[in-house]
C-alpha cells in the first residue's frame, strides 16, 4: 500500500468517524452491512473505533425463542424514551440453516417507536457464522457506541454458544425466562446462569411463574459469594410485557446494576477482562478458521487434509497442526 | 450440508404494509418463501406509516422494499411513499408491489418509480429475478426449500 | 424427413397438448385440508356411529343433521347481500338497490378505517375512508344511512366488530327507543379481528378479549334481541386454516368467552341462544358439508356438558354463512360463479340458516351491481330449481359424509385440545396460532408450485385471453362532503359535555369494568368512534393512536 494511499484511507476514515459522531444513520448502516458481509477493509476503522470506544452503555436480553424477548425490549425502550434517553437496538436472529436466509421480525413488536428519531433498530441475522457471530455483532456495537446514543440494547436468541458469546458485549444482561420454558436448570443454558444479572420469568399470569422463580433463584445461588457481602446477587423478577406489568421493577433492577458497577470498580474491571479474554480468543479462532477453511486458496489444502484423514493416511491432530503451519 | 458458510452480501427486503389494510396474509407467505430462496427479509407486518417504513430502510440499510396491497388506496400510498423516500435520499432504493395490482394501474406506478409490480398470477421466480436484478446481488441458486 | 412430416408431428404434438388440457384427471385424493380420502366407504367405517347418541334427527341434540326439525320447509335460508361503500348516502343507495333486487334484510359492511375505529380525517389515513365499506364515525352518519328506519322494528346485519353495537345502542338512545326492544346483529369478536390482521398494534388480544365479553354480557343484558355473530370463524379460516381448525379455533374463542361471561355471574343460557356461528363455505364440497356437521355437534356437547346448558336453544348451533373469497380468482373471473354455486350447494347441504353468496368479481374489486345481482340469482336458482331445500340433511347416512364428518370433529378435537392447553390468549399474543395459519398457507403455495393441488386458471388450464370484468368505481363527491361535514360536526359540538363523558369513560375503562354503557353515553354526546375508543386504548397504556400520528384531545383524570 502506498503512503498516498494511506493517508486517503486515514482520511476517509476520520470521516466516517465524524459522520458517525453526527449521528448519520444512513452512514452508520451502511457501516454495519459491510461488517455483517465481512468486507475486510472495515478493519482499519473498527480499529480506530476500538481506540475511542467503550462509552455507551450496552444492555443484553437473552431467552428461548417465544420468551417475549422484542416485547419485554419495546417496554423498556417506552421507559427509556420517557426519562429522555435515546436508544439503539441491535436485534440478533437465527437464519435458516436450509437456505441461509432469515425472517427478521423483531420490528414488529418495537414498532410503537418506528418513528421516534430517537430510537435505531438495527437486525441481524446470524448467517451460520459459528464463532464469528459474536465477533461481527461486536464490531456493530461499536459503530453504535461511536454513535452517542445514551444506551444500547442487543438482543439476542440465547439458543447457542454464539449467541450467549454476544452477551459479553453487555455491561448488564437481562436473562427472559417464561413459566413455559420447563425446569430452570435445564432450560437455561448452564452459560447463561453464569452471565445472567437480572433473571426475568415473563408471562407471568401463565401457570409455573412462582415455581419457575423459585427455580431461577435456586439456580442462580452459587453466585453469591460468602465471603463478599458486597457481590451482585441476580434478582429474579416477573413480568407480563404484553400488559406493561413488572417493568418498572426491571428497570430498577437495571439502573441498581449500573450503580453497583459504578461503585465497584476493581470488580468491573475484573469481569470486563474476563469478557474481553473470551471475544479475543473468539477473535483469534473466527481468524484461524477464516484462514485455514474459508480463505479460496486453502480451502482446497483443507480438502486434501480431509481426504488423507478420511483415508487414515493421517490422523486429525497432524492434520490440523500442518494446516496451522501452512497458514502462517 | 456445508459448514460455515463464507459471511457474504446477502439481499435486505424490507417487507410490509402501508395504512389500515389488514390483508397480510399474502406478504406472510411471501416472507417465508425469500428466505427459503436465501433473502433476509426485515418484516415489518401491517399499519406502518411512510416514515416508520422509512427508518427501518435507513436503519437496515435494506437493499429493497417491498409492499403488498389489497385495497384500492394503494396509488395514493404508494405515492406518497415514493415521495417521501426521494426526500430522504432514498430515491435510489427499488420499490416493489404486490397484490391486487390492477394492470391498468402499472403506467402510473411506473411512473412514480415502482420498479417491481407483481399483481395476481406473479410467480416466485419472476420475483426472484427481479430482486436480483434490482439489487445487483446475487442469491444462491438450487437451494430446496424445505425449511418448514 | 420432409416439412410436411415436421408439421404432421407439431400438430399431432398440439393435439396431445389440446387433449391433455381438457381432459379431466383426479388431481388429489386427500381433501382441500388434507384429509386423505379412500376409494370408497362402507357400512364398516360408520360402525362406531350411533345414530340417537351422534346424530339424531334434524333439531334433535346433538343437532348433527341440523338445527330445525323441519329445516327449509319451516324456514328457508336468508339470502343475503352485503352492501358498503363510500359515504352513509353511498351505501344507502346500495341497501336500496339490493332490496329491489331481491335480498332479503339490510346488510351492511363498514369501512377499513371505521373497523380498526380510526376517524376519516385522520391525518394519514384519510385515504382509506369509504374504502371496501360505509364511513360510519359518528351517530349522526349511522341516522343519515338508516334515515327512516326503526332498529327496533327491523333487522340489519352489521358485518363488522368494533364500536358496531355501541353506535347502534346510542342511536336508538338518542331516539328515545328501549333499548330492550334493539333487533339486528353484529360479530362482537375481536380476538378475530387480532388474528385477522388488525395486529397487536390495533386490537391487542387481551384487551379485545375483554372488549367481546363486555359487548355480549352488555347486550345480553339490555338488548335481549340483539344477535351475536360469534365466533367470527370466516376470517380466520379465510386467512389461513383448515376446516377442523375453523372448528378448533372458533371453540376455542367460545369456550374462553362463556368460561369469562359464566366467571362474571352470567348463565350460558342467557347467552347462546343470541349466538349464531359466523362461517364459510370453502371449496371442498364433502368436506364443508362434513364441517357443518361436526361444528353442530361440538357446539351441542360442548353447551351441555362444558357449559350446563338446559336450554335446546342454546344448544343448537344456527350457521350464518358466506362462501369463500379465498377460494375465488382472479384469473379468468367468471369460473367463480361455479365455484360459488357449489359453495352455496354446499352450505345448504350442509344446513345454514343463512347464506351470502360472493359475487364473481370478488378478487378484482368491490362487487359490481351486475355481479352481485347474479350472485342473488344463483341463490334463486338453488332454491327453486336444484331442489337443495327440499328435505333436511339430505346427505345424512352417507357413509362417507358420516365417517368424515367424524374425522374432522376429531381432528377438531385435537387441535382445540392443543391450543387450550397453551391458553386460547396466550397462544394468540405468542403467534402460535399465527403460525398455524403461515404453516397452512406456506403448505397450500407450495401444494400449488408443485401442482399437488390444482386451481383452474391458476396454476393449470391457463384462461387463453385475459379480458377482465369492469372495476367498481365510485363517485368521491359525496365522500369529500362526508369528510367535510363530520369535521364541522365534530368542531360545533358541546365540548364540555363532550369531555365529561369522554373522562367517564377514560376512569371507567381504566377500572378495568364494562365500558359499554360509557362508550354509548359518550356516542350519544357526539363523541367519534376514534375517539371513543382512543380513550379506551389510553385507559389501557396505549398509543391514543395506533399509528401515533394524533394525540388525544382530552384530559383525562387518573383514578
Amino acid at each position: 500500500m502506498s503512503v498516498d494511499s494511506q493517508v486517503d484511507t486515514q482520511d476517509a476514515d476520520l470521516q466516517l468517524i465524524d459522520a458517525l459522531a453526527r449521528g448519520e444513520l444512513r452512514i452508520a448502516a451502511r457501516l454495519i452491512t459491510r461488517i455483517e458481509s465481512g468486507d475486510s477493509s472495515v478493519a482499519s476503522i473498527l480499529s480506530k473505533l476500538h481506540a475511542r470506544g467503550g462509552n455507551t452503555t450496552v444492555l443484553g436480553v437473552t431467552g428461548p425463542p417465544g420468551a417475549g424477548k422484542s416485547t419485554l425490549v419495546d417496554r423498556l425502550l417506552q421507559q427509556f424514551r420517557h426519562r429522555g434517553q435515546r436508544v439503539a437496538v441491535l436485534a440478533v436472529d437465527p437464519s435458516s440453516p436450509f437456505s441461509g436466509g432469515a425472517i427478521l421480525g423483531d420490528r414488529i413488536r418495537m414498532n410503537q417507536h418506528s418513528a421516534d428519531e430517537g430510537v435505531f433498530i438495527r437486525s441481524m441475522a446470524a448467517r451460520g457464522r459459528l464463532g464469528g457471530l459474536a465477533v461481527a455483532a461486536g464490531d456493530a456495537l461499536q459503530v453504535l457506541d461511536a454513535m452517542g446514543w445514551d444506551l444500547i440494547v442487543v438482543e439476542t436468541v440465547g439458543v447457542g454458544q454464539s449467541e450467549i458469546d454476544i452477551l459479553r458485549h453487555a455491561h448488564t444482561v437481562v436473562i427472559v425466562q417464561t413459566p413455559a420454558s420447563g425446569d430452570a436448570v435445564q432450560s437455561v443454558k448452564a452459560g447463561l446462569l453464569e452471565v445472567g444479572d437480572i433473571f426475568v420469568v415473563n408471562k407471568a399470569d401463565t401457570a409455573g411463574a412462582d415455581r419457575m422463580q423459585s427455580n431461577l433463584r435456586e439456580a442462580t445461588a452459587f453466585r453469591a459469594d460468602p465471603h463478599d457481602p458486597a457481590c451482585w446477587l441476580p434478582p429474579v423478577l416477573k413480568t407480563q410485557a404484553t400488559y406493561g406489568s413488572g417493568i418498572d421493577a426491571v428497570i430498577e433492577a437495571i439502573d441498581a446494576h449500573t450503580h453497583h458497577r459504578l461503585t465497584h470498580p476493581a470488580r468491573w474491571a475484573q469481569r470486563l477482562r474476563a469478557q474481553m479474554r473470551v471475544l479475543l480468543l473468539e477473535q483469534l479462532i473466527d481468524l484461524q478458521r477464516r484462514r485455514t477453511v474459508e480463505d479460496p486458496a486453502h480451502q482446497q489444502r483443507f480438502e486434501r487434509a480431509l481426504d488423507e484423514v478420511l483415508a487414515r493416511r493421517c490422523d486429525p491432530h497432524t492434520a490440523a497442526r500442518k494446516l496451522l503451519d501452512a497458514s502462517e | 450440508m456445508s459448514q460455515s458458510p463464507m459471511p457474504q452480501s446477502k439481499i435486505r427486503c424490507l417487507l410490509g404494509m402501508l395504512g389500515t389494510d389488514v390483508h397480510s396474509k399474502g406478504i406472510r407467505t411471501l416472507a417465508q418463501l425469500l428466505r427459503d430462496r436465501g433473502v433476509e427479509v426485515i418484516y415489518l407486518g401491517e399499519h406502518n406509516t411512510a416514515r416508520g417504513m422509512i427508518n427501518a430502510t435507513i436503519a437496515e440499510d435494506a437493499d429493497l422494499v417491498g409492499l403488498s396491497f389489497s385495497t384500492a388506496t394503494y396509488l395514493h400510498y404508494t405515492r406518497d411513499l415514493m415521495e417521501q423516500m426521494r426526500a430522504a435520499g432514498l430515491g435510489d432504493v427499488p420499490v416493489m408491489l404486490g397484490g391486487l395490482i390492477h394492470a391498468d394501474d402499472e403506467p402510473a406506478l411506473r411512473e412514480m418509480g415502482v420498479r417491481g409490480i407483481f399483481g395476481p398470477g406473479s410467480t416466485m421466480d419472476q420475483i426472484v429475478a427481479f430482486l436480483q436484478s434490482a439489487t445487483g446481488k446475487t442469491l444462491p441458486s438450487g437451494i430446496s426449500a424445505s425449511g418448514a | 424427413m420432409s416439412g410436411d412430416g415436421q408439421d404432421d408431428a407439431l400438430r399431432a404434438a398440439g393435439i396431445q397438448a389440446h387433449l391433455d388440457d381438457v381432459s379431466v384427471k383426479l388431481s388429489r385424493t386427500a381433501t382441500w385440508s388434507g384429509l386423505e380420502t379412500k376409494a370408497s366407504y362402507g357400512p364398516e367405517d360408520v360402525a362406531e356411529t350411533d345414530y340417537a347418541r351422534d346424530l339424531g334427527d334434524p333439531g334433535e341434540y346433538p343437532y348433527t343433521r341440523g338445527a330445525y326439525s323441519q329445516m327449509y320447509r319451516s324456514r328457508m335460508w336468508t339470502l343475503r347481500n352485503i352492501v358498503g361503500y363510500g359515504s352513509p348516502e353511498d351505501t344507502r343507495e346500495g341497501i336500496e338497490n339490493a332490496l329491489k333486487m331481491g335480498t332479503a334484510g339490510i346488510n351492511v359492511v363498514i369501512d377499513t378505517l371505521s373497523q380498526e375505529a380510526i376517524d376519516p380525517d385522520h391525518p394519514i389515513l384519510s385515504a382509506d375512508a369509504g374504502q371496501e365499506g360505509c364511513s360510519l364515525p359518528m351517530v349522526s352518519d349511522l341516522e343519515i344511512l338508516l334515515r327512516g328506519i326503526d332498529v327496533t322494528k327491523t333487522d340489519i346485519a352489521w358485518h363488522s366488530t368494533m364500536m358496531t353495537y355501541p353506535l347502534v345502542a346510542a342511536m336508538a338512545t338518542r331516539q328515545g327507543k328501549d333499548l330492550s326492544q334493539l333487533q339486528g346483529s353484529h360479530m362482537p369478536d375481536h380476538l378475530q379481528l387480532r388474528l385477522g390482521g388488525w395486529s397487536e398494534a390495533i386490537v391487542p388480544a387481551g384487551l379485545g378479549h375483554r372488549t367481546t365479553v363486555d359487548c355480549i354480557e352488555y347486550s345480553a343484558k339490555h338488548s335481549p334481541r340483539w344477535a351475536l355473530g360469534c365466533p367470527q370463524a370466516y376470517d380466520i379460516r379465510e386467512r389461513g386454516m383448515t376446516a377442523a381448525g375453523e372448528i378448533a379455533i372458533g371453540m376455542a374463542i367460545i369456550n374462553q368467552t362463556f368460561g369469562d361471561l359464566i366467571a362474571r355471574g352470567m348463565h350460558v343460557d342467557q347467552v347462546a341462544p343470541s349466538m349464531a356461528w359466523v362461517s364459510t363455505s370453502d371449496i371442498d364440497f364433502f368436506e364443508e358439508i362434513a364441517k357443518f356437521r361436526a361444528l353442530r355437534r361440538v357446539w351441542a356437547r360442548t353447551m351441555k356438558e362444558r357449559f350446563g346448558s338446559v336450554d335446546p336453544r342454546s344448544q343448537r348451533l344456527r350457521l350464518a354463512c358466506h362462501t369463500s373469497g379465498r377460494s375465488l380468482v382472479y384469473q379468468q373471473p367468471l369460473n367463480n360463479l361455479s365455484r360459488a354455486a357449489v359453495q352455496t350447494l354446499a352450505a345448504l347441504l350442509g344446513g345454514v340458516q343463512s347464506v351470502e353468496t360472493c359475487t364473481y368479481d370478488e378478487p378484482i374489486c368491490i362487487p359490481t351491481e351486475e355481479a352481485r345481482e347474479l350472485a342473488t340469482r344463483t341463490q334463486q336458482i338453488l332454491a327453486n330449481e336444484i331442489g337443495a331445500a327440499r328435505t333436511a340433511d339430505p346427505l345424512g347416512g352417507s357413509y362417507y359424509v358420516e365417517s368424515l364428518t367424524n374425522q374432522v370433529e376429531a381432528e377438531a378435537l385435537a387441535m382445540l385440545a392443543k391450543i387450550e392447553a397453551i391458553g386460547l390468549i396466550k397462544a394468540i399474543e405468542d403467534g402460535t396460532i399465527e403460525s398455524l395459519m403461515d404453516d397452512y398457507n406456506y403448505r397450500h403455495h407450495k401444494e400449488l408450485e408443485t401442482q399437488q393441488r390444482i386451481v383452474v386458471g391458476v396454476n393449470k388450464y391457463m384462461p387463453k385471453t385475459s379480458t377482465l370484468p369492469k372495476r367498481f368505481r365510485f363517485d368521491p363527491t359525496r365522500m369529500t362532503a362526508h369528510i367535510e361535514r363530520f369535521k364541522q360536526r365534530k368542531a360545533g359540538r358541546d365540548a364540555q359535555a363532550l369531555a365529561q363523558r369522554i373522562d367517564a369513560l377514560y376512569r371507567i375503562a381504566r377500572r378495568r369494568e364494562n365500558s359499554h354503557q360509557a362508550m354509548i353515553d359518550a356516542l350519544v354526546a357526539d363523541a367519534t368512534i376514534g375517539e371513543v375508543w382512543g380513550t379506551v386504548r389510553c385507559a389501557n397504556d396505549l398509543p391514543y393512536d395506533p399509528f401515533k400520528a394524533i394525540e388525544s384531545p382530552f384530559t383525562y383524570t387518573k383514578p
